[in-house]
């Protein structure tokens, strides 16, 4: 677990991804309740759209190994791909989880009102690993560094917009209100929409594998590419 | 007047830079699309359509960003890559910043122009012209000498890249568009008077309402700020480049 411990080192080392990843799950916690919607505080639903964010920082150092050559030299080290790359993913988790934890039972002792606090992390859990695996899928589509970034910037913002985060998806028409459910973003919704009104668990369950599916799928395509 | 000789490739420069074009073009003309869509049938008791303030909102909030074309010529020029280069060339430095200044305002204003253009002949959104382009004019200089000031001040310049977006985002969030904000004195502030995005809002508002008195005040506020940033960036820029 060598790698694993590296990346974690790495991640904090930058002053600026320290503020990044700490600081905003604790704004988070402290913003307003919307009156009708969203159904749980802004913060819960804007990180949503913030965790996007942090997973392409993250996963930006995959890019930039395998654009600097590291990628190329670790070929040769008796380490295979799939042991650097399953051990870069899982801190990146570690590293989401911890604010999702953060942000959940800091909101459960500020006493925001999350009625099932444990169901709404697994939650974000699921779709963290989501938006995990979208910006591996993602990187993999450029060369350029900040290319990626701010392209993925711009998707974020349509995801965020299409996928009913920003805008729910009762005022949409119908032919987008359709278009809406391939965005993982609209499952994040859903489940935030079961955790307040739901009572069948199976129906949060199906939220949940719609985004393990699409954290495989996103996955498969973003480890098939490493070396260029 | 060896500076309008470079003013050119300035301008050729900055349009070639596709992720400017990305993001202060194709993502605004996407998202104003997108709400168009769904806010198409949405009408008030008295009438008016939500679309048309949200996306006028929309044109005028993504020029608090076209400051960064600005700052970012600026670094690559006068702080890195052409740094000697430009100590060598018999120009005036001073002229020609300023002309980098000019040349990235007007590329941000057209931008909006073209915003403008989209959302009126595609979307059928009433736009007040003559006044819209003064107020969005307004605001690319002032985001330009806001982003400068974060330029020259700062040593570094990821910060003063990062302090950029928070001039923006901050902005745009203060001006409750994605949540509303807490009701006090300072909020109360920074939604309306203390905010140039809702100056600007404010002052094309007003103008539609026929209302010359309230526009001329909420404009000559945004001017006044301009006027004091641009001294206070003179000052900075004196110590930096000068």
């Amino acid at each position: 677990m060598t790698v694993f411990r590296f990346v974690f080192l790495r991640s904090f080392r930058n002053t600026t991804n320290l503020i990044f990843l700490t600081l905003f799950p604790l704004v988070c916690i402290f913003m307003p309740q919307g009156d009708p919607w969203p159904v749980l505080p802004y913060g819960y639903q804007l990180f949503g759209v913030f965790l996007l964010f942090v997973s392409i920082r993250l996963a930006s150092y995959i890019q930039v190994d395998r654009m600097s050559g590291v990628v190329k030299r670790l070929s040769i080290a008796p380490l295979s791909h799939a042991s650097y790359l399953s051990q870069h993913l899982l801190a990146y988790l570690l590293i989401i989880m911890l604010q999702c934890v953060i942000l959940v039972y800091g909101g459960v002792l500020y006493g925001q009102p999350l009625i099932q606090p444990f169901l709404l992390l697994i939650l974000y859990i699921s779709y963290s690993l989501a938006a995990l695996a979208i910006a591996l899928a993602w990187i993999t589509l450029f060369r350029n560094k900040e290319l990626a970034f701010f392209g993925f910037m711009s998707f974020v913002f349509l995801v965020s917009v299409l996928g009913g985060i920003i805008v729910p998806v009762s005022m949409f028409p119908e032919w987008l209100a359709r278009i809406a459910v391939l965005f993982p973003t609209y499952w994040l919704a859903e489940g935030q929409l079961w955790i307040v009104y739901g009572n069948e668990l199976g129906d949060f369950l199906f939220v949940n594998v719609v985004l393990w599916l699409y954290a495989l799928v996103f996955m498969i395509i973003g480890s098939t590419r490493k070396l260029r | 007047m060896r500076i309008l000789s470079t003013v050119q490739f300035t301008g050729l420069r900055m349009l070639r830079n596709y992720i400017v074009l990305l993001l202060l073009l194709v993502v605004p003309i996407l998202l104003i699309t997108v709400f168009s869509f769904i806010l198409a049938g949405v009408e008030t008791e008295t009438g008016e359509k939500p679309l048309h303030g949200v996306v006028k909102i929309m044109v005028v909030s993504f020029q608090l960003f076209g400051g960064s074309i600005v700052m970012s010529y600026i670094q690559h020029e006068f702080f890195t890559a052409h740094r000697m280069r430009l100590n060598m060339i018999p120009i005036r430095k001073e002229l020609y910043a300023f002309s980098i200044m000019m040349c990235g305002t007007v590329y941000s204003i057209l931008l909006g122009v073209i915003l403008m253009l989209y959302s009126q002949f595609a979307l059928g959104i009433p736009w007040n012209w003559a006044w819209s382009i003064y107020v969005i004019t307004l605001m690319a200089i002032l985001s330009s000498i806001v982003c400068l000031i974060f330029a020259l001040a700062v040593r570094s310049f990821k910060l003063a890249e990062r302090l950029s977006e928070v001039y923006g985002v901050g902005f745009i969030l203060l001006a409750g568009l994605f949540f509303p904000m807490p009701d006090n004195a300072f909020f109360d502030f920074m939604g309306s008077y203390g905010n140039p995005l809702m100056l600007a809002m404010l002052s094309i508002q007003a103008i539609e309402q026929s209302n010359a008195g309230e526009a001329w005040f909420t404009a000559n506020i945004l001017l006044g700020a301009v006027v004091l940033l641009f001294v206070l960036m003179l000052v900075l820029g004196r110590r930096r480049i000068g």
